[in-house]
């Protein structure tokens, strides 16, 4: 049934053509080169690898689509310093109890949302600069909790990180923020977010309250920076204090690839997810072929170029349909 | 030299806001005063030949980076190629001397290729310009790959290249590299030349005048008969051969090639254009505000620095400091006033 929603959506809303088009490209060209993706072990280990992508891009989706060019550059240091204090401050200090780690986790996120989202409102400070400096802090916050990688994740979570079976708790997370999603597309809150991207000044002519939407689209990226901090523990099982803006750069290039526009109102969470994987695929088929030496330089090329060749793609069929 | 640059964009912006122009300069000019005051009154040796050369020699190579993103910034577009091409550039020179081309000529190599990537950045990026700042990634990841993928074939060293760096290099922008004789390195006045330059340009000359014109209003600037694409184009090409120069340039600096070099300016850049008090998006702003904001960010980093802190605490405080700065002078209207 979902995938029928899915389906429907993709053929509705013409920026998903792209991203689902690749996708399926990816796919068979993975089909060709290794099969080994389609196996239990593949797919487990794929989940696995490709879930805090997924969660940080869906952690930045509602943020972006508020509009005012609202890139959430702190998203990657955000995940990174939930995973340092849960490592250092929680388990560090013997606290290991389920509940506990991640109420922390989605708090801590949601809770450093709702600063940023009060400081763009009431200090009235551009977007991009709040989240810039939240970058720097966080970056440098990071580093002072935990010099180096290093530590160890609660007992329970270490078998998440084995990767051998498809229905893993780290597939839990993935469908849970999926479903708080899907709750969020049916309410008030949506259809304001969409028009507050869209065009702010209408939206709040006719009635919307945009600071109220503005503060809920960032508390919710902060649940989902917590979780996406989740799967990230679970995949190393340990803290790593250095991965921020790697993260912060891969989140915002799956975000593009999926079709979003970084100017707001255009995206939504089938077109994040299909970004991340897209990524995923495009590094796993690339570390099929051998390069030797040079692998990780041609992986990055090929990133490169095909953003740059999926956003020219995006630009055809967007300006076909303003000629339409 | 920066009270030329200051007046000449003054001049420039005059029409757009004069009093908020004029508040954000002596702000920023009060904010240097204060660090100044600070660190002579906090860390012993802050006012010395010594750290003044030091500060103004790291001044310059961001200086020269935050050059593309000013101008970028000045339309509304973010250039995220700017580390790329800056680590791109710092392989590649030495890996083009030791294959056999004498020094001028591969710096003149590197500066084409530097453009020609800007070039393709700005023309591709045209046309969606809400998302130029991904495609400016995009390119950046693209040419530094194909530059790591050059220098290392036949290398089992990625990343790092050894190549004897000539001394005429090493002098212009080592710290103790002499100018005619005079104890600073030469990077320094071609830093401070650069900016003048670009103050008189771009108050002087309808390329100037035109780039305001397009960050203010894009359709009265297509009325004028400004055609966006080829200030688009142009500016990004500047960003790009202002980055493969700083990229050359840091090699002097280092005396050896490594491609992480430019990682840092990715972020100080932007930082730098914004604590100057230049818009992110568009119109209002210019070079003179970027060297006042270069030389703050460098000061209060040397600052933090004399004060003992490491790197990630120097990170955090100058993060911290940023939207208190910000906030003096760029606040945006509330909604209910800009409708």
């Amino acid at each position: 049934m979902m995938s029928a929603t899915a389906f429907r959506q993709v053929t509705q809303d013409r920026s998903l053509f792209v991203p689902a088009g690749l996708f399926l490209v990816l796919l068979c060209a993975v089909a060709f080169r290794g099969q080994g993706l389609f196996t239990n072990n593949g797919l487990a280990g794929a989940i696995l690898v490709a879930t805090p992508l997924i969660l940080t891009t869906l952690a930045i989706t509602p943020i972006v689509m508020a509009g005012r060019g609202a890139v959430d550059l702190s998203v990657g240091p955000l995940m990174g310093f939930v995973n340092v204090t849960l490592i250092t401050w929680l388990v560090g200090n013997g606290i290991t109890h389920p509940v506990a780690i991640i109420a922390w986790a989605v708090g801590l996120g949601a809770a450093f949302q709702l600063v940023q989202a009060l400081v763009i409102i009431y200090v009235r400070v551009a977007p991009i600069i709040v989240t810039l400096s939240g970058f720097l802090v966080l970056s440098g916050v990071n580093l002072m909790v935990m010099s180096r990688p290093g530590g160890v994740a609660p007992d329970w979570m270490l078998s998440w990180g084995a990767g051998t079976s498809v229905f893993s708790p780290v597939l839990l997370l993935l469908l849970g923020a999926f479903a708080i999603w899907g709750v969020l597309r049916g309410t008030m809150f949506y259809r304001n977010l969409r028009m507050t991207g869209a065009d702010e000044r209408m939206a709040y002519t006719s009635g919307v309250q945009v600071d109220v939407v503005r503060i809920i689209a960032h508390m919710v990226g902060g649940v989902f920076a917590g979780l996406a901090a989740l799967s990230y523990t679970a995949l190393i099982s340990s803290g790593d204090p250095t991965q921020g803006s790697t993260y912060t750069l891969q989140a915002v290039t799956a975000l593009v690839l999926g079709g979003a526009s970084l100017s707001g109102g255009r995206g939504g969470a089938l077109g994040s997810t299909l970004g991340a994987i897209n990524m995923f695929l495009i590094s796993y088929l690339l570390s099929t072929f051998n390069f030797g030496t040079v692998s990780g330089f041609v992986t990055q090329m090929a990133f490169g170029l095909i953003l740059v060749g999926s956003l020219l793609v995006n630009v055809f069929v967007i300006s076909r349909r303003t000629v339409a | 030299m920066i009270s030329t640059v200051l007046n000449t964009e003054i001049g420039a912006t005059r029409g757009a806001s004069p009093l908020r122009k004029h508040k954000s300069i002596s702000i920023g000019f009060c904010l240097l005063a204060c660090l100044l005051i600070l660190g002579a009154l906090l860390v012993p040796g802050f006012v010395s030949p010594q750290n003044a050369r030091s500060i103004l020699l790291l001044a310059a190579f961001l200086g020269l980076a935050s050059v593309g993103q000013t101008l970028c910034a000045l339309v509304g577009a973010l250039d995220l190629s700017i580390p790329y091409i800056i680590g791109g550039a710092n392989i590649l020179l030495p890996s083009l001397m030791v294959a056999g081309l004498p020094a001028p000529v591969a710096m003149i190599v590197v500066l084409l290729l530097g453009i020609l990537v800007g070039a393709c950045n700005g023309a591709l990026s045209f046309r969606l310009q809400g998302q130029a700042l991904i495609m400016s990634l995009g390119l950046g990841f693209a040419a530094v790959g194909a530059v790591q993928i050059y220098t290392s074939l036949g290398s089992q060293f990625g990343g790092t290249v050894f190549a004897p760096v000539p001394g005429w290099l090493r002098n212009l922008s080592a710290f103790n590299g002499k100018f005619f004789g005079l104890p600073f390195p030469p990077v320094i006045v071609i830093w401070a030349f650069i900016a003048v330059a670009l103050g008189w340009i771009m108050h002087n000359t309808w390329f100037g005048r035109s780039l305001y014109a397009v960050g203010g209003s894009r359709t009265a600037a297509a009325r004028l008969g400004i055609s966006e694409f080829k200030i688009w184009t142009v500016i990004h090409s500047v960003s790009g051969a202002m980055s493969a120069t700083t990229g050359m340039l840091l090699l002097g600096f280092s005396g050896g090639g490594f491609v992480g070099v430019g990682d840092p300016y990715l972020f100080t850049t932007v930082a730098a254009v914004v604590i100057g008090g230049t818009s992110l998006l568009g119109g209002a702003g210019g070079y003179g505000a970027t060297v006042l904001g270069v030389l703050v960010l460098t000061v209060l980093t040397s600052l933090l620095v004399g004060l003992g802190l490491n790197f990630p605490a120097q990170q955090a405080v100058v993060g911290l400091l940023i939207v208190p700065m910000v906030a003096i002078y760029a606040r945006s209207p509330h909604i209910r006033n800009q409708i």
